[in-house]
């Protein structure tokens, strides 16, 4: 009796906060027919905040897992001088409000920052243009990977590494054929949460892109300018390819999983 | 002498682990580090297989000097106590894993594993993972894993710690035959006095990172270098040196099989026990509470 209270009790929550509002959005967006939701998404603005988006999930979610794994072996494994301050800076994206971050990227690298000045006469353009969009949500998803897979690390111990240093494992063999396996999970879960908040990023991209329609809108500033312009089906749209791409997402996070576990 | 250890030392901030410890191990042998948790057997162990950097002294493995050579080129085998089993690989790729990263042909890796996988008598769990797998079964996979890289020296650090008595006192003894068997020089850490004797030729006894004495398991046991040595490798009765018949107590009588152990309080307060046979308990109609004489029958005496 008390398990099935429980289960209703986690169903009807997921129900209220989760399902229900996302599955409005679906509904929404076909309120009226396909028709709509075609004339939208071949829109060129929504097609290009679709690539816009991709294109910078796909370099910001490589580079954190690099670095998040890295960082997280410095930080498990080794000792260094003001450890315990990357340790305490890794935390600093989740805890400045977005907006914030976005600011203070503008004061470095636009035109007038000392490295963007430096870059202008260079002729590469940072803020409100693709690299400044990139370096706000690889600095705001930044800690995940870190987060995830520190202490999986922490948990396998160093034994397993010993055993396969004394077997004749070089370094990387070792680091490819025992730690990273040993750590999947904690990457693969990390490399979603990276991919979700790289996706659905607002605040601080919608600050450093300048929210130039057709250039540097990505999907979520894109819902944003739609719903301001009273586009509600361009706006129900934008949200429908967001929560998409978040649903295949998570679906390749089972189907990875799945296999593994097969 | 297959591994050599010259005057090394280590420390891990104020704890002395080693303290100028010097140690030979002769080719082919059995030998057993033995002492308390803290003695610093442990921390010898890897530091010989390179696990660990000593802050002074050398290593020699088969005449090399080995202090600044890293594992991967000590050509040593090692076994943990937690068995450190890749848990994502199966026994046969676990077995597998040192040949592989010597990139050795496909068919030698698949016959020299099966060997392996035979002579630890775990042929037909090849496909299995660790987890899957008892702790003995374990442990003997993490010994094929080992050998089949064919170690100069095999170091095993606490290798039955893990597991419950019966399994341990079998692995003991199929260790021993297998060491008859494959000859490899081992190194064997433990605790336990039972362990050390039955199985290596030669004990180390350790004591706060000194060695305490080094010889063979009778030599230990019938010559012990001081009292240390002597409480550690078995029971003992500690009394001042008078030699004298006294009146004891009797407090409790333990009953193992056919041998009784007599608890015994002496008139100071003092107490020491005995051993008797069954029968002599039962002729001797030993009780609780009864008024004894006793007097020592082996003594050895150590200075202050």
């Amino acid at each position: 009796m008390a398990r099935r209270t429980l289960r209703g009790l986690a169903l009807g929550y997921l129900l209220a906060l989760l399902v229900l509002p996302v599955g409005m959005v679906f509904a929404r967006a076909f309120a009226d027919g396909l028709g709509p939701v075609w004339a939208a998404l071949s829109r060129p603005e929504t097609l290009h905040a679709l690539w816009l988006t991709l294109a910078i999930a796909a370099v910001a979610v490589p580079a954190n897992t690099v670095f998040g794994v890295l960082c997280a072996l410095a930080l498990v494994r080794h000792d260094f001088p003001g450890k315990s301050i990357v340790n305490a800076m890794v935390d600093v994206p989740f805890t400045i409000s977005p907006v914030v971050v976005g600011l203070a990227l503008i004061l470095v690298y636009g035109q007038d920052g000392w490295v963007g000045s430096w870059l202008a006469q260079r002729g590469i353009q940072v803020i409100f243009a693709l690299p400044g969009m990139i370096l706000a949500t690889i600095f705001i998803s930044i800690p995940f990977v870190v987060r995830e897979v520190a202490p999986v690390l922490r948990e396998i111990g160093t034994e397993q590494e010993q055993a396969a240093s004394t077997l004749g494992a070089s370094g990387l063999q070792t680091f490819w054929q025992v730690t990273l396996p040993s750590i999947r999970w904690g990457v693969v879960y990390g490399v979603v949460l990276t991919t979700a908040r790289a996706l659905g990023e607002f605040g601080t991209v919608a600050v450093v892109s300048g929210k130039i329609a057709g250039r540097t809108e990505t999907l979520t500033v894109l819902v944003e300018d739609r719903f301001q312009a009273f586009d509600l089906a361009g706006a129900y749209t934008a949200s429908l390819l967001l929560a998409l791409l978040a649903l295949a997402t998570l679906f390749l996070m089972n189907v990875l999983t799945a296999r593994e576990e097969a | 002498m297959a591994i050599t250890v010259h005057r090394v030392s280590k420390r891990f901030g104020a704890f002395v682990a080693l303290d100028d410890v010097s140690l030979s191990v002769p080719g082919g042998s059995l030998t057993a580090l033995l002492g308390p948790s803290g003695s610093g057997k442990s921390t010898l162990l890897r530091v010989i297989a390179g696990l660990e950097p000593p802050d002074s002294g050398e290593v020699f493995i088969l005449g090399e000097h080995v202090t600044q050579v890293p594992p991967q080129k000590r050509g040593v085998g090692f076994v943990f106590q937690h068995y450190a089993a890749f848990k994502h690989m199966t026994v046969y790729d676990n077995v597998a894993f040192g040949l592989k990263v010597r990139k050795r042909p496909k068919r030698e890796i698949d016959q020299r594993v099966g060997e392996l996988l035979r002579l630890v008598q775990l042929d037909g769990f090849a496909q299995r993972y660790p987890a899957q797998l008892s702790g003995g079964q374990r442990q003997r996979m993490a010994l094929a894993r080992a050998l089949a890289v064919e170690p100069k020296v095999l170091l095993l650090d606490e290798p039955f710690g893990a597991l419950d008595a019966q399994v341990r006192k079998e692995l003991r003894a199929w260790l021993r035959r297998l060491h008859d068997e494959v000859h490899v020089t081992t190194v064997l850490v433990t605790h336990d006095q039972e362990e050390a004797m039955e199985v290596a030729d030669q004990v180390v006894v350790m004591n706060h990172g000194r060695v305490e004495q080094a010889g063979s398991p009778r030599t230990i046991y019938e010559q012990p270098a001081n009292a240390f040595v002597m409480g550690f490798i078995g029971p003992v009765n500690r009394l001042e040196p008078n030699g004298m018949t006294r009146e004891a107590m009797i407090e409790r009588l333990v009953h193992y099989g056919f041998e009784v152990r007599v608890d015994l309080a002496l008139e100071d307060g003092e107490r020491i026990w005995a051993q008797v046979t069954r029968d002599d308990a039962e002729q001797l109609e030993l009780e609780r509470g009864q008024i004894v004489y006793v007097r020592p029958s082996h003594t050895r005496v150590f200075g202050p």
